[in-house]
This record gives structure tokens, sequence and C-alpha cells, in this order.
């Protein structure tokens, strides 16, 4: 064992647990990790919070002590924010009317559609996890709006040619203009789901459900536009997606103030009262 | 388990016991405030420690991490384990009173004239090598290691309270356990006088 393994041995699953043999062998040898597991192990001296302090804040919650309703489950969360999605693509495209499908060839189809389906769900996923404080995240939440996006510009340049239109603005103009509007009114039914859970990092999920609702707006606009210009599908219909999640950045950012311009008020109406 | 790893965390009651109390607290029952404050306050507030060197502050941010579970407590799913939602909840509240704090250090100006009796600044009473040590760590290692060492949290649950995956949280700890090497390597010698076997 060397000094990495004893490093993989100490974290393995948390410091206060017991070393392997081979570790502790390791450690009877090496003055560097022996002074770490030292350290490490070294107990901690009680720093105890005062009892005033504890009875105060038992009394705050005492106080407006009434029974609540967890939140609802993965799955019932999961159906709930499928079945928006569902709902507002299968509106819009009988609103708009399906000739993309009609134009793509089947393995396009099949490949744009799927992909925006685990995308889908992947956000769906995140995003649960998210309304819950320490949730099990598979997948950074931060790390998965920019790999979708990324996967999603890949699939496009692998799938579609790129030609030179000449009323390319035009045709980019209609589609974010039809796509922008989808997604916004997307957001409402999404942040009903969203409001009963504990957002801990606004920036983050405001970006996460910018991207989801983009997500149905690029849908819509896929199964709708019979445009395939490799350059048309990435400005026009994955730019819905991205317009979408900078938008949400951008309220998340706004919640994020907000949110600690209030705490601000309240410690301080607070500290006066006392 | 040996005693002397187990004595390195700060007390507290178990998790399947909080866990339950925690049911009982989204119930109303009127003994759950107390049984959780009581239980999981000490870590916290050490966790708190760790990261602001005014114990006032620290005090604050402990009160309002409670206030902040109060409100969000229908977030808390039963069966689910209670010191991840805990921590997460704390370190928001952590970040948030950080950002305070430079907001409003950013904003002061300098005095000209010190008043006459400057506040009492209370020093740290705890280890002041684990804590000299751990202050040289980047924010996201220190939080790791605070969150493993003070509250004896699994790896999984650093990975949870955090909203990262468990790579990444192994990851930081590797790198924090290499920081701490070298630290350790350039402070005076301080040979551990006692066996092995009391590392265990």
């Amino acid at each position: 064992m060397n000094c990495d393994d004893l490093n993989l041995a100490l974290i393995g699953e948390c410091v206060i647990s017991p070393l392997p043999l081979d570790a502790r062998e390791h450690l009877k040898s090496c003055k560097r990790c022996r002074e770490l597991a030292r350290t490490l192990i070294a107990p901690i001296p009680p720093d105890e919070p005062s009892r005033c302090d504890l009875n105060q804040i038992e009394r705050r919650l005492s106080f407006d002590l009434r029974a609540v309703r967890p939140v609802l489950s993965n799955r019932y969360l999961f159906v709930a924010f499928g079945a928006i999605f569902v709902f507002a693509v299968s509106l819009n495209v009988h609103r708009l009317g399906a000739l993309g499908v009609v134009a793509m060839s089947p393995l396009q189809i099949s490949i744009v559609l799927g992909s925006l389906t685990i995308s889908t769900c992947l956000m769906i996923y995140s995003l649960m996890h998210q309304m819950l404080p320490g949730s099990r995240h598979r997948v950074s939440p931060k790390l998965l709006p920019i790999a979708i996006t990324i996967s999603l510009v890949v699939m496009i340049a692998v799938l579609f040619q790129f030609e030179q239109e000449r009323d390319f603005w035009v045709g980019a103009r209609a589609c974010l203009m039809t796509g922008m509007p989808i997604a916004f009114v997307t957001a409402l039914p999404f942040w009903f789901v969203l409001r009963r859970g504990a957002i801990l990092s606004p920036l983050v999920a405001g970006a996460a459900t910018g991207l989801l609702t983009g997500l149905v707006g690029m849908s819509t606009l896929e199964i709708h536009c019979p445009n395939l210009d490799g350059w048309h599908i990435l400005v026009s219909h994955l730019g819905v997606a991205v317009l979408s999640s900078i938008v949400g950045l951008g309220v998340g950012v706004s919640a994020e103030i907000a949110e600690r311009r209030s705490t601000g008020e309240t410690k301080g109406r607070a500290q006066r009262g006392n | 388990m040996p005693l002397a790893l187990l004595e390195s965390a700060v007390a507290r009651p178990p998790s399947t016991e909080l866990d339950h109390w925690m049911v009982r607290y989204q119930q109303a029952d009127p003994e759950a405030p107390g049984v959780l404050v009581g239980g999981l306050s000490p870590a916290l507030l050490q966790f708190f420690r760790r990261q602001v060197a005014i114990r006032e502050m620290a005090d604050d941010l402990l009160q309002e991490t409670w206030l902040r579970i109060h409100r969000v407590r229908h977030t808390y799913r039963p069966g689910e384990p209670v010191l991840p939602w805990v921590y997460a909840i704390a370190r928001r509240v952590g970040i948030d009173g950080y950002r305070r704090v430079r907001r409003i250090n950013s904003r002061e100006c300098v005095m000209e004239v010190l008043p006459d009796e400057a506040a009492p600044t209370e020093t740290r009473n705890t280890s002041p090598e684990f804590d000299s040590l751990v202050a040289a760590l980047p924010e996201g290692q220190r939080e790791v290691i605070t969150m493993m060492k003070v509250g004896g949290l699994s790896l999984e649950e650093v990975a949870r309270a955090t909203s990262s995956t468990v790579g990444a949280v192994k990851q930081k700890a590797h790198r924090a356990y290499e920081k701490l090497r070298k630290l350790l390597e350039n402070q005076p010698a301080n040979e551990w006088k006692g066996g092995v076997d009391e590392l265990r």
C-alpha cells in the first residue's frame, strides 16, 4: 500500500471508519501518512452552543409548529414534469402541424426525438433532486445543462447538412418567435410543481428549468419546422433552448438577490426587536 | 469500531434516531424540535466555526439554519437520511452568510478614531493544528473535510449535502489529503508519540 492507497482507505467510508489492516501497516512505515492520520483522528475539543441560544431556537420552532405534508415521491414528480412536457409539446404540435416529421428521414426522426427525450428525462431527474435538499445526484446539476447542450449540438452537426440559405435570418426569426413563447408559457406549470421544493441554488435551478422549458420549444419546432438546414436548426431550434436557459439563469439570479434582501431585512427586524 | 476514531467526530444521536425525530417534527410532535436542536446543533456549530472565525457569526448562522429548516421541513422525505438534508441547508445558509459579510465589509469605511473599548473578539477554542491546516485548504476541499471530520458524514452523505457526485467528493478529499500532507511536512517536527494501534 502507498500514500495514495491510504488516502482511499481514509476516504473509503468516512474519516472515522476503522482503517483496514494494510493501511495500518503502511502507517507504521510512512511518517507523512502517520502525521496526516494523527491530524484527522485528533478529537475535536467541545465548543457547545449556549443552552440559552438552543432554548431560544427551540421556542421559535415550537411557536409555529404545525403538521406538514412531505413533498410528493420522485415517481409522482417525474410523472408531473413529464406530463407537462408531453402535453405542452402535443398541444403546440396539434396547433402548428407536424411538417418537420414529414421532411425528416426515419433515422433522423428517431435520433432527434430520442435525444430530446433523453435530454428531457435527465433534466427532469436533475430538477426533481434539486427540489429536495440532500438528494443523491448521479450527474452534477451544474454540468448537466452544459453537457446536454453540447450533445445536442453534436447530434445536429452529425445528422443535418449545413447549407447557405438566402433568407436565413427571416426563417430563424420566425422559429425563434414561435419557440420562445412556447417555452415561456410552459415555465408556469413547471414553476407550479417546483414551488413546493426547497431550491437551495436558484441560479442552477433557474438555468435547469429554463433549459427544460426550452426543450419543450425545441421539440415542438423539430416536429413542426420542415427546414432541415443544420445552421437553421442550431440557431433557431437549439437557440430556443439556450435562450430559455439564459433567461432562467437571469430569473434565478434575481430570485437569489431577492432572497438575500429578504433575509437581511428579517435579520434586521429581529435585531431591532431584540 | 475503535473508540479513538469515534471520538474524532462531534457526538450526536444515531442517524436512524434523528430520521425518526424528523418525521415526528413534520407531524408537529412538540418534543421533536428540542431533540433535533439539541442533537444536531453542536456539530452544526462546529461546522460553521470552521468556515467563519467569529463565534457570534457562527451562532447567527446556526439560528438561521434552524429557521430555514423549519420553513422547508416538508422537503424532508421520510425514509431518507436526515444528515445530508440538514447539512445541505446549513451549507446554503453558510454561503449566504459569507456573501452577506463580504458585501457589508466591502461597503464599510475605515474609522479614523477607534472606539475606546474594542468589541471582544473571541478566539477559536478548537484544535489549533487541525483548524489552521484546514483553513489553508480551498473552500470546496475544506467543506468536504469538515463535513467528514466534524459531522462524521460518509462520502455518500457529503455528496448528497453538497449536491455533488460521490466521485467528485472523493477527488476533493484526495486532493485535500495531499495538500494536508504537504502542509504537515512544512510544519515544525511534531512526531506522533503514540502507537499505530491508536490510529485505527
